[in-house]
């Protein structure tokens, strides 16, 4: 099915973003600051990393989850469309917790997670289509 | 094949992205960069180790903690209004608890003007307290609070504050503040910095050699300045 193409196409420009975050994030490239360059507060905050794992790492497999899924409902694999939107609207909710913490809590922004944001909300809105026209066509 | 296609599609994706975040974790220069300014040092290049960085002398004498005599020599340039730097300062603050006289801290001004608006402020205000023997206490504040002054427009009541927290005669810190004295207390540094390849805050240097910015978490310092301390400095 041609959404589900396309939320795999999607969900690789999520996998390209997070893992530029995850190596800036371990090669500390744009964490520091510089006389240029605004360095990250979100990527050094205490927020980027979970139990020792960066964040932008698990943002990384979440969006290979989704590209996984994707490819296979697109080959018409049933479960996979059910999964894949499971995961959309769990990262849907983690994006939304993501940008409230760096709203109100950090009180900075980081463009790239924020551009993470936007492909895991346009994610999830083809993916809950994908949902709806099944339902309807089945 | 048509089953296996799918299948094949996402291992050459994973492959990709595995592959890719690899290469540029390891080819992203990180800290060498600042490796090849020391001068060429004779004999002992077999070590693995990069050379200690010497780099020209900054403000004497520079404000430090910790006994002169101690294993671990750790030199810290900072910007008191970078927020990197105002992370790692709690994480100074806890080895210097940790390991008192093991371990001796310098603390060189590196101001990012013009990307820190207050930095060079900041920094004489820090330098100004310096000159009563209060440079760590003012560093100590400005570090602390830098969320309450790093966005405001005029931060100049907000460090007079300090100053009369910490016990200054606020007229003479004014006055030292804006004097040729702080400024070249600055620019030592400054230079001293630049010439080590320092690039950006925080950079640390630990006897001489530089700790990448990954292991600037308490947790990675910790067993480093323990094994320097362990080899008795080397």
């Amino acid at each position: 099915m041609r959404l589900y193409v396309t939320a795999a196409v999607v969900s690789l420009l999520g996998l390209a973003d997070a893992l530029y975050l995850t190596v800036e994030h371990v090669t500390g490239q744009s964490v520091r600051c510089t006389i240029v360059a605004g360095c990250s507060e979100v990527l050094s905050s205490q927020y980027a990393v979970v139990a020792g794992v960066p964040l932008a790492l698990i943002g990384a497999a979440a969006y290979f989850g989704v590209f996984s899924l994707a490819t296979l409902a697109a080959f018409g694999y049933r479960f996979a469309g059910t999964l894949l939107a499971l995961l959309a609207v769990l990262m849907f909710i983690v994006s939304l917790w993501l940008i409230y913490l760096q709203a109100f809590v950090i009180h900075a922004f980081c463009q790239f997670c924020l551009l993470s944001a936007a492909v895991t909300t346009a994610l999830t809105v083809i993916v809950l289509i994908a949902v709806i026209f099944r339902r309807k066509t089945a | 094949m048509k089953r296996l296609l799918p299948f094949i599609i996402i291992l050459i994706v994973l492959g990709a992205a595995v592959g890719s975040a690899m290469y540029f974790t390891r080819t992203t220069p990180g800290s060498s960069a600042t490796r090849n300014n020391a001068p060429a040092t004779s004999a002992t290049a077999s070590n693995a180790q990069p050379a200690p960085v010497t780099g020209v002398a900054g403000a004497d004498p520079p404000h430090t903690l910790g006994s002169p005599n101690a294993p671990a020599r750790l030199e810290e340039f900072g910007d008191f209004q970078c927020p990197p730097c105002g992370l790692f300062h709690p994480i100074l603050q806890q080895m210097h608890n940790e390991f008192g006289d093991k371990l001796q801290i310098t603390f060189r001004e590196f101001p990012l003007y013009p990307n820190h608006q207050h930095s060079v402020v900041a920094a004489s205000a820090a330098e100004a307290a310096g000159l009563q023997g209060k440079f760590w206490e003012m560093h100590d504040l400005l570090y602390e609070h830098q969320n309450d002054w790093k966005d405001k427009f005029d931060v100049r009541p907000i460090f007079e504050g300090y100053a009369k927290q910490i016990g200054l005669d606020v007229d003479r810190w004014k006055q030292d503040s804006v004097s040729e004295q702080v400024a070249r207390r600055i620019t030592s540094d400054g230079n001293r910095g630049h010439s080590m390849g320092v690039k950006g805050t925080p950079t640390v240097f630990l006897n001489g050699r530089e700790v990448a910015f990954e292991n600037l978490p308490a947790e990675k310092l910790r067993p480093i300045l323990q094994a320097v301390i362990n080899s008795g400095g080397r």
